[in-house]
């Protein structure tokens, strides 16, 4: 098991994006469908959580791209993380996550996910959000009007139906040692479980 | 006959899942905004049917859901489509209104059955809050029905139909239709009285712990379970219909109405919506019995 | 009420709204019992703390407000920064549970009789009471987590704007 800060640059040189040739017809198909309809989880866990009600509601309407709002992790594809994440938080948003049935996306919301943004001195916040949950689109500013938002959507779908990089939930199953390591380094070893079956580890 | 069965199944599946997104279009308009397209229930029911399960759930859970989808479309099967025809009428010459109001209940109960078995407290709150809230919407729709059971001297729902020849159920008996169109409301889950599956208050209630395929199939069996309730109002209350487009037509107009009520008014409590129903259709329906 | 405390504390006013008491660590408890029985003070808003690293203490101050919710007053008092002790206040106002339970997490401050001195904003953290002038935030950042290359077209703000804002001006007085 690997311990300590491990810089993601390295594992990213290492490995190949997936490209969309070797699919079927039937799965493009479905891919098409994913991308038309997309629930998104009503969780707003920082102050970019202002930016969401009026994209969803009249002035903005993202409905007209098939996104909805559900209450419950089950039923959820995206989950946007928007803002800074203290100790506390992160515990809790990943706890979500790992809840969501795959496929899922996550959006980052802020400057805060990409370099710690304007508390990037502080004790208690986390400055890169990619070193501990696996992103799919970064979208900055602070806070990034609905506009931005709307135009990270309409990427997400690019991203879904083409397939230029590798899913999250894909990488979140592969380097699944390289989370876990960063995870214990901030929370200790009271983390949740791993997706190996290690009885002694659990808590 | 099978080949009528299963027109009538394709018919309530595709009617059902294009009046959900009508609805949703419709509500976008009133909020002054576009909403999206109307395939779009379709579209969600796929993407569904392709995410992964990441638990394993007991076998009450599965038989709930499958309960659930049943009850709807055995409920659809005894009423018929259409007036004076031998076309899509399904098994109605078996069965009577009696049984339909009897199978109407098999929806909350298989609700019940999965979402209990499960364990998950908002799901179980929202399963009493559901089956609360079905002992006051059944009282005016009984007493309605009733009414025009005695109204005709049958319980048959070919010959009610048949009966409206001159004039409809609906003007010849209107205070029964005014308590049941406000119970039908609430069957319908519109406002105001949609407090099981609010999704600002317990996480969708029921639907909680439903992912990937059994939420694909709880959406289809509300779809086919909302036409199967329109079908047998305008059957009842506004006269039947002799083809396809006047049935399309009448049940379009109703649908309207239940959903242009629903956008205007706010929520009741479980407990304020059974007092509410209780209290006010029953009196009317009630009363109506006396003009019969 | 200020004219009848002024008999017996030396009371000075901050502001339209504002008065001020300064008393000894060893009066605290008879102080506070006294004016919140005998006169309109009697919420407790807020415990603040203020860290003096140069003379060695923490200044404590405790801000009351009336019954009518119009004048706030001030009392502070002094302790010192190692082994910082004092006695709670929870008889006689509730809420001051939390409130010492984030200073004690934050600064360090032992108050003896508050049986929930656990921790409130921090999971798992293990160096010293982060708000105290001795902890080195900027130094615990760069040490515990690690910032982003940055592009490679990357340039400095202030030099850049400098030169922009010389182009501009080059510009607006060629054009006179």
């Amino acid at each position: 098991m690997q311990e300590g800060f491990i810089d993601y640059q390295k594992v990213l040189d290492n490995e190949e994006h997936a490209i969309k040739s070797t699919q079927s017809v039937i799965e493009k198909a479905v891919d098409w469908f994913r991308s038309k309809s997309m629930f998104v989880l009503a969780y707003g866990t920082g102050c970019g959580a202002i930016e969401m009600p009026p994209t969803f509601t009249s002035r903005y309407d993202i409905e007209r791209l098939g996104v909805v709002g559900v209450a419950t992790p089950r039923q959820a594809d995206i989950l946007i993380v928007s803002g800074y994440c203290s100790y506390k938080t992160l515990k809790r948003v990943i706890r979500s996550y790992e809840q969501m049935n795959e496929p899922k996306y996550v959006i980052a919301l802020g400057s805060c996910t990409i370099n710690g943004g304007m508390y990037w001195d502080s004790y208690n916040t986390i400055k890169r959000l990619e070193d501990y949950m696996p992103v799919d689109i970064f979208v900055n500013g602070c806070m990034p009007r609905p506009e931005a938002l709307i135009e990270g959507f309409v990427k997400l779908q690019d991203n879904i139906r083409n397939a230029k990089r590798k899913a999250g939930y894909i990488k979140y199953i592969e380097d699944n040692e390289f989370y876990k390591a960063n995870q214990r380094k901030i929370f200790g070893d009271n983390i949740e479980p791993t997706y190996e079956a290690n009885f002694e580890g659990m808590n | 006959m099978f080949l009528d069965i299963f027109f009538m199944i394709i018919l309530a599946y595709s009617f059902g899942f294009l009046y959900y997104g009508l609805y949703r279009n419709i509500s976008a308009r009133v909020h002054g905004r576009f909403g999206p397209p109307i395939i779009q229930s379709f579209i969600d029911s796929i993407k569904l049917f392709s995410k992964e399960n990441s638990t394993s759930f007991g076998w009450a859970f599965y038989a709930g859901i499958i309960f659930m989808a049943t009850g709807a479309v055995i409920t659809m099967l005894f009423i018929p489509f259409l007036n004076h025809s031998t076309h899509l009428i399904g098994f109605s010459q078996y069965g009577n209104l009696i049984v339909v109001l009897y199978l109407m209940v098999l929806g909350p109960l298989g609700n019940a059955i999965g979402i209990g078995s499960n364990g998950n407290p908002f799901g179980v709150m929202g399963v009493t809050r559901g089956l609360t809230r079905l002992i006051g919407l059944e009282m005016p729709f009984y007493i309605a029905l009733i009414g025009l059971m005695i109204a005709n001297q049958t319980a048959d729902i070919s010959t009610i139909m048949a009966n409206q020849s001159e004039i409809y159920n609906a003007f010849a008996h209107p205070l029964l239709f005014i308590g049941a169109f406000i119970s039908f409301v609430g069957f319908m889950g519109a406002s105001p009285f949609d407090v099981v599956g609010a999704p600002q208050e317990i996480y969708s209630g029921p639907a909680t712990e439903f992912s990937g395929k059994f939420f694909a199939l709880a959406l289809s069996q509300s779809a086919i379970f909302s036409f199967t309730k329109l079908l047998l109002i305008v059957n009842l209350f506004l006269g039947g219909a002799d083809n396809l487009f006047l049935l399309i037509a009448k049940t379009f107009i109703l649908f309207l109405a239940v959903v242009l009520v629903g956008n205007v008014y706010s929520r009741f409590t479980t407990v304020g919506s059974v007092e509410f129903l209780i209290k006010v259709p029953t009196v009317i329906a009630l009363v109506g019995l006396f003009f019969i | 009420m200020i004219e009848s405390l002024k008999q017996h504390y030396n009371i000075e006013q901050k502001d339209i709204r504002l008065f001020k008491i300064v008393i000894q660590k060893e009066k605290f408890l008879k102080t506070l019992s006294f004016i919140s029985s005998n006169s309109n003070f009697i919420t407790l808003s807020q415990i603040t703390c203020t860290d003096w690293i140069e003379d060695k203490l923490f200044t404590l101050n405790y801000i009351l407000t009336n019954k009518e919710r119009n004048k706030n007053l001030m009392i502070e008092l002094q302790i010192p920064r190692e082994q910082s002790k004092i006695s709670t206040l929870l008889n006689f106002f509730p809420q001051a549970k939390v409130m010492e339970r984030d200073l004690h997490e934050m600064y360090g401050i032992e108050f003896i009789g508050n049986p929930t001195l656990y921790d409130f904003a921090l999971e798992n953290w293990k160096e010293i009471p982060p708000l105290r002038r001795e902890f080195d935030t900027l130094a615990y950042v760069n040490e515990q987590f690690e910032f982003r290359r940055g592009r490679e077209d990357n340039r400095d703000v202030k030099v850049e704007m400098k030169k922009r804002r010389a182009e501009a001006k080059r510009l607006k007085n060629a054009k006179k």
